[in-house]
């Protein structure tokens, strides 16, 4: 017999990285008072490049003003992690979970999320693999396709997963990404032998489908995005 | 569960030091196998696994074994300066480890009189000594009736038991 878990999932769209911070914040409140259930987050961000907490600036290998001209964003985060790449065609999941109800430590945690992504990458007949101990993410062979980055407040997680669908992979060239010099970046796209262009929807269905599997849960509530974000106006 | 709290006492009993120079009249850090932490007596517990040792009016705070066990490699510890106080279960800093961030949280309300640097170039030693090499903060507690509310050994051990059950 077992006991039911649930999951509220909302699927947001493109969300600016700050709007997405000051959600996340909000969440990871409100989940600490028991106020609501886990809550996934499923969304894009506009190009952003994101630091961690421990600051990795000599990752980043242009100047703030090249990255305005490029028209990226760049934030420093408190999540864990090097420095990465987001941008559109690029499926983000935010889960704002309770890892204490889970029963999940950090790592038991990140491994699930890793676990996620080399699930979502087999049913599109791609073989994906954990890095080793120092290249945390998912790799496809030496190439990069998922990495993570996570949080940690009072045993509840914030921040998450990044999985390469069909990004602009240019924009990984500013960077060392997450530290790992000389290895590729790649996506989906890429990988799958078939010549047909995914359809991005169904990619980010099946990767909240994986999401929801691997971490157990039983019940899905559907969330709309209007609920969670402030209106333009308010957010200003 | 009875070989847990066994092979703790046995290593109190044994009194098997990792490093023999080290502080006297504190339990040292030994698992007899990775299959269960090590849980040291003489020392309180937070239910966020942090430990307090109280000796001569000073606290000493770190993870404990569970802790780091679970966390996996430690790559990062951010720990706030000297002069800054603490208060009882709210974060002081916070532990990376395999791309996630973990606060950490104080046992005990108080100043912060030392913080330890060696944590900056080698934070693998919250991994290798926990009870020991890989103590974070030092604090003057201001109510030091605080550490009754703490877990002794025999209690931690059973939480965390219950903890690692529940799944």
């Amino acid at each position: 017999m077992k006991s039911r878990r649930v999951i509220r999932v909302c699927k947001m769209g493109v969300v600016g990285y700050l709007n997405s911070l000051k959600l996340q914040e909000r969440l990871v409140s409100s989940r600490k008072a028991g106020e609501v259930p886990d809550t996934l987050l499923s969304l894009q961000h506009p190009p952003t490049y994101t630091l961690g907490k421990r600051r990795t600036d000599h990752n980043l290998l242009v100047s703030p003003s090249d990255l305005a001209r490029m028209g990226a964003d760049l934030h420093y985060t408190d999540r864990g992690g090097d420095i990465t790449f987001h941008g559109p065609r690029q499926a983000v999941l935010y889960p704002i979970i309770s890892l204490r109800e889970i029963g999940l430590g950090p790592r038991r945690y990140v491994e699930n999320l890793e676990s996620t992504m080399i699930e979502l990458a087999s049913l599109y007949g791609v073989e994906a693999r954990p890095g080793g101990s120092a290249e945390t993410g998912v790799w496809v062979g030496d190439r990069k396709i998922g990495a993570i980055g996570i949080r940690i407040s009072g045993r509840v997680a914030s921040h998450g997963l990044a999985f390469n669908v069909n990004p602009d992979l240019n924009y990984f060239k500013h960077i060392v990404p997450c530290g790992i010099a000389d290895k590729e970046v790649t996506s989906l796209q890429r990988e799958v032998t078939s010549s047909t262009t995914l359809d991005e929807d169904d990619v980010e269905d099946k990767l909240i489908s994986c999401f929801i599997k691997q971490l157990g849960y039983t019940d899905v509530v559907h969330e709309h995005r209007d609920s969670l974000l402030p209106t333009e106006a308010e957010a200003k | 569960m009875a070989l847990r709290m066994w092979a703790s006492s046995t290593a109190n009993a044994l009194r098997i030091s990792c490093s023999a120079a080290k502080s006297a009249g504190l339990s040292p850090s030994f698992s007899i196998t990775r299959c269960f932490s090590s849980v040291l007596d003489g020392l309180k517990y937070a239910p966020s696994h942090e430990w307090v040792k109280h000796d001569g009016g000073i606290a000493v705070v770190g993870i404990t074994d569970h802790a780091q066990d679970h966390l996996g490699e430690v790559v990062f510890v951010d720990l706030p300066e000297a002069g800054g106080s603490v208060s009882q279960g709210s974060s002081f800093g916070a532990v990376e480890s395999v791309k996630a961030t973990s606060d950490i949280n104080s046992p005990v309300s108080g100043e912060i009189i030392e913080v330890n640097t060696k944590l900056t170039e080698t934070p693998g030693l919250v991994n290798s000594s926990p009870y020991d090499d890989g103590w974070m903060i030092k604090v003057k507690p201001s109510k030091p009736s605080e550490l009754d509310s703490l877990m002794g050994s025999k209690e931690y051990t059973k939480f965390c038991e219950e903890e690692d059950a529940a799944h």
